[in-house]
């Protein structure tokens, strides 16, 4: 008895000491040794099989996938990992241009990558640097095109071939303007909306200012309610959505997919990387096409970089890793299994790239489609200025345009309550 | 505890250790509890305080001292009342079925059926699920093509083209209640189930003879017989609805704004999901006011809770105010009366009354 007491006594002190410093010892790991067995890579897009293979085939590592449902949850892992000296965090990490700055905000926590001569276009080599120093490997661009649907083209008795249907949203000169005028006249010949969603189209319009909610020089927000360049395209949109031409059913939404398996929407705002997700979403439907031009001329959204956070304990061989996912030939490879555009040069001058037929879209050759959108973008492909805030404010704006596409308030109701959102934050003070 | 032996064996450490056995074990014993929450439970309260009143930024915390700036600019958001006002929306709507339902499903299995414990286990199927996968079903369930959408559509309601529980206010919080009531009802249902139980049968069969129905059984026997639990379960339900935090992030997948940041107007964005917003969810890095957020609430919630208890505690009593004890005793009391005296005390009485017709017709 007196035995089992004490043994107990013993257990519990022992356990509790476990519990205890278990709190303080988890998160040990190795001490960075010199070729690790296996690396993680978090992503939210697929990865073709054969090119991990092959990166353990070259050097005995394995690579192992740590798949997000989408960019925001990599997102978030990601900024928790940062914040708490980075338990939780992959080797290699998949940054979106969208939220690269935030990430980018203490640039010690990102190992700086040796550069490699004549891989990307200069703009995305620039977009991926902080200062002088290369932070992200650029994995993909986002040149924008607008996908449409033949079909309901051809059923509201509108031009359906590419060449009609890029006459009709206004020609090689196409505007938003012209562009959502063309909605309002589908709208009328059909019972679908003309968009998904205008914060979408709206978003697009955003990426192509060259300073959008921030200034270039300080880095500070501008107060939104002088900021007339946003709130002249705020109008456009809102008065628009008022009109009805948008179904208020954006990418990512619970209804996107249903959305398009029952034809409420005859065009989509689709930078190159959502084009998988389209054909993904869309699986089964035919007249899905490309068009050959886009409203002002075109620019940038989106596109992806990898990234190694410093706190990794196989930074070597991750930046390794991210060097090897973002040669010409894996971008090739990429492009082929997800559609995304790439931002090598070799991959872009690939004819496996611009030649290829892409299925889904009527046989259309998409890679060459977006190669002539990118340039004919010029200046406007590397997208404008973004700010730590930019990310942030965009999605205050773009909720405004969705409480007109919702119907519950007018476009310049919306655009006060979202002023004063904006001013209740506190970031022009 | 066992004695303690007589007579000494031995004297000298063994034996001061074996004192400090009896003094010190239970404290051992109890402490794996007290030390795991004062790390995990205490320290992270106290802490919270401390982050409250700096500035704090997600990647390289502490900031400035701020004294109570965070929680002057958590009053001034529109969102934070907002998202008050969300939270008590969803609870009240997910309560208020949510009891009675759980009370009745309750009720039924308390009766004699047959296979008891199927039915039993089966109520306790949807807690199983865990509620990030039940609120994606749900949010299909009320999407544009989901299962209610088109027959709210059939019927010539909300025609427009989508979903009007993800831009409708207050039909965003009927769908986010009804995550809610479906997760939780069973579960309360069991708790009100255990309670049913422990009341003892010859209540109801005191009140079966007395004529009293199924109904009335229910709300003059049961109901007050369980009314510890009634408040428990009420408490709990209190302050676990108004933590709701799943149901609301994952409720339209991502359609608006970002990842579940609670709809494009703050529909059916919650007090939590504003601090996650806030501290850990979006694109603001506001760390120290999340934790300002956090104390605010917690504040709400004590108060919220108490005034639920003295609320559900004078509707249970609804007038005399005697102790449950004393209560109980003439409650027994009574059914003893009813059971024993009280049945052939009527049976001659009528016996009597019988006889004197008899008695007259001869």
């Amino acid at each position: 008895m007196r035995f089992t007491r004490k043994t107990g006594a013993f257990v519990a002190l022992i356990a509790t000491t476990a519990l205890v410093t278990s709190g303080c010892s988890a998160g040990g790991g190795e001490d960075g040794g010199d070729s690790p067995d296996a690396l993680t890579i978090a992503t939210w897009v697929d990865i073709p099989e054969t090119l991990l293979e092959q990166f353990t085939e070259e050097t005995g590592i394995a690579v192992e996938i740590n798949s997000f449902a989408d960019g925001a949850s990599a997102q978030t892992v990601l900024r928790n990992g940062l914040g708490s000296s980075g338990a939780g965090l992959s080797d290699v990490h998949l940054v979106e241009l969208d939220w690269w700055t935030e990430m980018m905000a203490v640039p010690e926590d990102w190992v700086t990558l040796p550069a490699v001569e004549d891989r990307w276009v200069d703009w995305k080599v620039s977009q991926g640097s902080v200062g002088d120093e290369i932070k992200g490997y650029g994995m993909d661009i986002g040149p924008l095109a607008i996908a449409y649907d033949s079909t309901l083209m051809q059923a509201a008795g509108l031009p359906a071939d590419p060449a009609g249907f890029t006459e009709f949203i206004g020609g090689e000169d196409a505007t938003w303007e012209s562009f959502l005028d063309a909605g309002r006249q589908f709208t009328e010949a059909s019972d679908a909306a003309w968009i998904d969603s205008t914060s979408t189209a709206f978003q697009a319009a955003v990426n192509q200012l060259p300073s959008a909610f921030e200034d270039p020089d300080s880095g500070d927000a501008m107060p939104l309610a002088d900021n007339t360049d946003i709130e002249d395209l705020f109008t456009l949109f809102g008065q628009a959505a008022e009109d009805g031409v948008s179904a208020g059913v954006g990418i990512g939404h619970a209804d996107w997919d249903a959305g398009f398996q029952a034809r409420r929407w005859a065009t989509v705002i689709t930078p190159a990387w959502a084009t998988g997700i389209i054909a993904e979403n869309a699986a089964g439907l035919e007249g899905w096409q490309i068009a050959e031009i886009f409203p002002d001329g075109g620019g940038n959204w989106g596109g992806s970089f990898f990234a190694v956070p410093a706190a990794g304990d196989n930074t070597e061989a991750a930046t390794e890793l991210a060097d090897f996912l973002t040669s010409p030939e894996a971008a090739v490879e990429m492009f082929l299994l997800n559609g995304q555009f790439p931002s090598q040069l070799d991959a872009m001058a690939d004819p496996t790239v611009s030649e290829t037929p892409n299925e889904f879209f009527g046989g259309q050759a998409t890679g060459g489609i977006y190669a002539a959108l990118a340039e004919s973008a010029g200046d406007k492909a590397a997208g404008g200025y973004r700010g730590v805030n930019f990310a942030g404010i965009q999605t205050l704006v773009m909720d405004g345009i969705r409480r007109i596409e919702t119907g519950n308030e007018d476009t310049s109701a919306a655009w006060k309550s979202t002023v004063s959102e904006f001013d209740a934050l506190g970031l022009t003070d | 505890m066992t004695p303690l032996t007589p007579a000494p064996r031995r004297v000298g450490f063994s034996r001061k250790l074996s004192r400090w056995d009896i003094k010190v074990s239970p404290y051992l014993y109890i402490s794996p509890f007290f030390l795991s929450f004062a790390v995990f439970g205490f320290f992270p309260i106290i802490f919270n305080i401390w982050v409250a009143l700096h500035e704090w930024d997600r990647r390289l915390g502490q900031g400035e001292f701020v004294g109570l700036d965070n929680f002057a600019w958590v009053l001034n958001q529109p969102a934070f009342w907002t998202s008050l006002q969300n939270t008590f929306s969803i609870f009240v709507l997910a309560l208020v079925p949510q009891l009675i339902l759980s009370l009745l499903i309750a009720a039924i299995l308390d009766q004699n059926l047959r296979t008891k414990t199927f039915w039993r286990m089966s109520i306790l199927i949807p807690f199983v699920v865990m509620p990030v996968a039940s609120a994606m079903i749900f949010s299909q369930v009320f999407g544009q093509f989901g299962l209610v959408t088109p027959l709210l559509h059939d019927l010539g309601w909300f025609t427009d083209v989508d979903s009007p529980f993800f831009h409708n206010r207050f039909l965003s919080h009927v769908a986010i209640a009804t995550m809610i009531v479906f997760r939780w009802t069973g579960y309360n249902a069991l708790i009100f189930l255990a309670a049913m139980q422990a009341v003892p049968r010859d209540l109801y069969e005191a009140a079966t003879i007395d004529g009293a129905g199924r109904a009335r059984q229910f709300f003059s026997v049961t109901i007050p017989s369980i009314r510890p639990t009634m408040i428990f379960v009420i408490l709990t339900m209190t302050i676990g609805g108004l933590q709701v935090f799943d149901e609301a992030r994952v409720f339209d997948g991502s359609g608006s704004g970002g990842t579940g940041q609670g709809g494009s107007d703050d529909q059916w964005l919650t007090t939590v999901l504003y601090l996650f917003n806030l501290g850990f969810g979006d694109w603001q890095d506001r760390m120290g006011q999340a934790a300002a957020v956090a104390w605010l609430f917690a504040l709400v919630i004590i108060v919220f809770t108490l005034l639920n208890f003295f609320l559900t505690r004078a509707i249970a009593d609804s007038g005399s105010k005697p102790t449950r004890a004393s209560r109980a005793a003439a409650k027994q009391l009574a059914a003893q009366v009813r059971a024993g005296a009280d049945a052939p005390a009527a049976r001659a009485a009528r016996a009597e009354r019988s006889t004197l017709t008899e008695g007259s017709q001869r």
